[in-house]
């Protein structure tokens, strides 16, 4: 696993305790890890539960009492169309993480078998994995992401048509699709580098060696000795990369690529509180502070849990 | 050196190739016709089959890619479809450029000035309170999004505030502190760069910062510091003649990829302070689905990429002498 | 011959996350003006600790020196401010390194990380500096030197770096010299050259070095005296004869056991020591060694032996080093 580096090379005695009881003990004295996992606990309660705890429907309108400030009846305040700010944040934080799932399981899907292969079999499947991890990484960013997701909307919408799934294209399921794919595509290639520079590390080691000496199937060396010993650094990226999704959904919703409303996106309320209407109305700032600590929140949150694991997981002596 | 150089040279046109093979496949050829956005929804259907006859639309994907990349190496990038109509994409790039790279430079400039030495105390003083501070700080700095900063930054610096406190019978107005960019962009000279530059340099000082500080610890825990203490040098010596320079090699490198991005523009921060940037051009063209100028602009940040990735590549040798040699 | 250099009841410890690191626990002995003292045991026992104690190298946090002194030339080096160790440093005691492939900067010249302690130390000027750094260079060895002044240190192999490593140390002609395992992270015939050339300048300098190795068969022709170190304990302390000829704790037999030797290579089979070095975090009451030893008994388990006088200039840390001893003396018959 991860080489432990004590300082200026002093030998210090291993100690004989479980590795996985110590990660977790570990995590648990951090207070800032603590915070980040409440939150991100939070959020998924508030994502499971969303019809539960929300006061009202997320798309009851009445403008008789739009852009209104906090108050015992709505605490997060209303919106230019009188919707309750509250339960469309606690509808959001079920988009963010079925977002933030999806993306995942797409990231991981792709980069972790691809990368693992690379590192292993190297050769051309080497070359083809990684020559098209570096096109990626080439491309702009977050602006390709726009892109993608800006010219596969049309064509996704065109052919759920001609398939005939009308009332799906009309819903707003497909705006999920575009934007899971836009940023699924592009996030497994920094994973799929990592897991091919750790399988590179563990490759030669003497117990891979073995197993494939004894006849061991490659896809069970991979799977059995290589993989978990890759997963340290690929948990520590990942749970720094999950706040990232969520502020990415959050941009395209911005450029009016994502989720559209009424469906609720922590996005598309800060881009439609943040953009028109605060220009109209400045002293209405609460609009944008809201939903912008909330989603600021949770990216603080999921890098605390990663720097949390990354210490937890690469031990050093710390006081 | 010279193998891994001729390596890089080769693949650097092939990677190319391939950028632009998957923007024009999705950007020009696919979905997003530009005759289709160029006359709207509902134009007549005989007049877009004359356009794209006449535009050569209907011609097979390797034609219209061949015919494209031919164009742009002689500079020609294609014509705006929709809001600058028909002015070529290159001068639009090239007019808008300017602004970007002046507020990219203040905003690296910025991030450098203000990272370095804070990811140096921090790491220096790890897990003081000036550390958690810092790190608190550089989480802050990545997590806000730029769609809260800017209004909340507008909000704060550039609005009146009046503070009444009746009982105590004051009335006291602040600000506005700084101007909004609105009207013709002054550069770098003027008061209207500062908010915008403060917004971008967030991420950057975060990285740098980020960076510095593990960087310190990690060269504070090298052997040859132990020996630099061992020989009875003074800390300040010992930090600044033995562990700076090696922790600064990373951050040059960062530096020369982030030059690369000089040329791209935030387009939520260009577009949110009306800076006259590429950024702000390729938010109008993506809303607008102008693709001439989107495809333009992934090229022109892709070369920028594999260019800087390469001049970082050539000068590290100069900065590591372990690399130098080989 | 007076005395250097004189720790008495060091004690060092680490605190981490996982609890209290005991690395250094009351450890003391000491060196004479001119004498090399050999320091043994495995890796994790304490030995480079305890010399980076001496050093005030320990990295603070999460080390401390938690008691105990280390006297030297009248100074206590556990209390005098930062500006006299510094002092020290370098100049009257310095320390050789383990690893010779990272002690040395990758960025800077051999010149300048050779000349910084002359200049500090003897207030040399910069020229001044570089002709002694030549000099120095000529005296571990290392051929055309003038050339060679401003390489960096990739550009040398692991034996000359060390050889570098050695030159530096000896700068400021200190008169202690610490080598902790200078010759572990080299090749065999490398080792034996880089002995060599310690004990050649050992001849013509005269100081006194204490040398730390995992190594006896290193330390036999090298040390006046050696300490056997286990688990932050001082347990075996003889001269490098008398510990040869009679060594009394189990420990020391083991080792002695363990090493290889030409003459009974057919009679005796190499026996290691069973079982792990205690966990230092949660110490065993008794003897350290207690749950490792063939001469156990109920005592070792509950009391911890201090070191006594097994012989003449011979001590020994052991409830039973005269059972040790007899039975010894019985096998060998």
């Amino acid at each position: 696993m991860t080489q432990t580096r004590s300082p200026a090379g002093i030998d210090l005695p291993h100690r004989a305790r479980s590795p996985q009881r110590r990660v977790v003990g570990r995590l648990l004295r951090n207070p800032p890890a603590l915070i980040g996992l409440g939150v991100v606990a939070a959020m998924i309660l508030c994502a499971i539960f969303a019809p539960q705890l929300a006061p009202y429907a997320y798309d009851a309108q009445d403008l008789s009492i739009a852009r209104q400030a906090p108050s015992p009846a709505h605490w997060f305040g209303t919106d230019d169309l009188g919707r309750d700010m509250l339960s469309r944040i606690i509808w959001g934080a079920r988009s963010a993480v079925f977002v933030i799932v999806m993306v995942m399981i797409v990231n991981l899907g792709l980069g972790v078998p691809l990368g693992a292969a690379a590192g292993y079999f190297g050769g051309w499947v080497e070359t083809v994995v990684m020559r098209a991890a570096d096109i990626l990484f080439a491309f702009p960013g977050l602006l390709f992401v726009f892109f993608i997701a800006a010219t596969i909307k049309p064509a996704i919408l065109t052919w759920a048509r001609e398939a005939g799934w009308r009332d799906l294209a009309n819903s707003g399921y497909l705006d999920y699709a575009v934007v899971i794919i836009a940023l699924g595509v592009i996030g497994w290639a920094g994973l799929a580098r990592m897991v091919r520079a750790q399988v590179l590390a563990v490759k030669e080691r003497e117990y891979v060696i073995g197993a494939q000496a004894i006849g061991v199937p490659t896809w069970k060396i991979i799977a059995r000795h290589i993989l978990p010993n890759a997963l340290a650094p690929v948990i520590v990226a990942l749970s720094m990369g999950l706040g990232d999704i969520a502020l990415s959904e959050g941009y395209l919703s911005f450029l009016g690529i994502g989720l559209q409303p009424p469906a609720p996106s922590w996005g598309n309320i800060l881009s439609d509180n943040a953009g028109r209407y605060w220009r109209m109305f400045p002293q209405m700032i609460w609009m944008v502070w809201i939903p912008g600590l909330i989603l600021a929140a949770v990216v603080f949150a999921f890098n605390f849990l990663g720097d949390g694991l990354n210490e937890a997981l690469n031990p050093e002596l710390v006081d | 050196m010279g193998a891994f150089l001729v390596r890089r040279l080769i693949w650097l046109p092939i990677l190319l190739f391939f950028i632009s093979l998957i923007t024009f496949a999705l950007g020009l050829y696919g979905p997003g016709d530009p005759v289709q956005v160029m006359m709207g929804l509902h134009a007549n259907p005989e007049t877009i089959e004359r356009l794209r006859h006449e535009y050569g639309f209907d011609q097979p994907f390797y034609v219209q890619y061949l015919r494209y990349i031919g164009n742009a190496l002689q500079g020609n990038f294609g014509y705006s479809l929709v809001k600058y109509r028909d002015q070529p994409v290159g001068k639009l790039i090239a007019d808008a450029l300017p602004a970007t790279i002046q507020l990219n430079l203040l905003a690296i400039g910025l991030g450098v000035l203000i990272g370095v030495p804070l990811g140096l105390l921090a790491g220096l003083n790890r897990d003081s309170w000036l550390d958690l501070l810092v790190r608190a700080f550089v989480i802050a700095g990545i997590s806000f999004p730029i769609i809260f900063l800017n209004p909340v930054l507008t909000f704060i610096f550039s609005r009146r505030h009046d503070l009444i406190l009746p009982a105590a019978n004051l009335a006291v107005s602040v600000g506005p502190i700084l101007p909004m960019v609105q009207g013709r962009w002054e550069g770098l000279l003027s008061a209207k760069i500062i908010l915008p530059a403060l917004i971008e340099s967030t991420g950057v000082i975060a990285i740098m910062t980020r960076q510095m500080r593990a960087g310190i610890i990690e060269v504070m825990n090298e052997d040859f510091i132990r020996t630099a203490r061992a020989k009875g040098l003074r800390e300040r010596l010992v930090i600044f003649r033995h562990a700076l320079r090696n922790a600064l090699i990373p951050i040059a490198t960062i530096l020369g990829l982030m030059l690369g991005g000089l040329v791209a523009g935030s387009f939520l921060v260009e577009n949110w302070f009306g800076v006259p940037g590429v950024g702000a051009l390729t938010f109008d063209a993506l809303s607008s689905r102008d693709y001439y100028v989107v495809m333009a602009m992934v090229l022109l940040i892709a070369v920028a990429y594999v260019v800087s990735n390469l001049i970082v590549d050539l000068t590290y040798g100069y900065l590591d002498p372990r690399i130098r040699k080989q | 011959m007076g005395t250097l250099l004189e720790v008495k009841d060091l004690r060092t410890e680490f605190h981490t996350q996982d609890g209290i690191v005991h690395a250094v626990n009351g450890v003391s002995f000491h060196v004479d003006e001119g004498e090399t003292l050999g320091l043994v045991g495995e890796s994790g026992c304490g030995k480079s600790v305890s010399m980076l104690s001496v050093m005030r190298l320990i990295p603070m946090p999460p080390g401390k020196i938690a008691s105990g002194s280390v006297l030297f030339q009248g100074r206590d080096l556990v209390k005098v401010d930062d500006e006299e160790i510094r002092s020290v440093r370098g100049n009257k005691i310095a320390m050789v390194f383990q690893d010779p492939m990272t002690s040395l900067n990758p960025v800077l010249t051999i010149n300048t990380q050779i000349s910084e302690a002359l200049e500090l130390h003897l207030g040399m000027t910069k020229e001044q500096a570089r002709k002694r750094a030549v000099e120095l260079l000529k005296m571990v060895g290392i051929p055309e030197a003038e050339g060679r002044i401003d390489d960096y240190p990739h550009q040398f192999s692991g034996g000359m770096r060390q050889r570098v490593m050695i030159a530096m140390a000896l700068s400021c002609s200190p008169q202690l010299l610490i080598a902790d395992e200078p010759t572990t992270a080299l090749d065999v015939t490398i080792q034996a050259q880089i002995t060599d050339i310690v004990k050649r300048l050992k001849r013509e300098l005269g100081m006194a070095i204490i040398w730390i190795t995992h190594d006896l068969g290193v330390i036999a022709g090298l040390a006046d005296r050696i300490n056997v170190m286990y688990a932050g304990f001082v347990i075996e302390s003889a001269s490098n004869k008398e510990l040869f000829a009679n060594p009394l704790h189990p420990y020391t037999l083991g080792l002695l056991g363990s090493i290889p030797r030409l003459d009974e290579a057919h009679k005796a089979k190499l026996t290691p020591i069973e079982g792990l070095p205690p966990d230092l975090i949660e110490m065993p009451k008794g003897c350290p060694f207690h749950d490792r030893c063939a001469y156990r008994t109920d005592k070792c388990a509950n009391e911890n032996p201090a070191l006594e006088l097994g012989a003449v200039r011979h001590q020994v840390a052991c409830w039973n080093w005269q059972d040790v001893q007899k039975l010894r003396a019985t096998i060998k018959r």
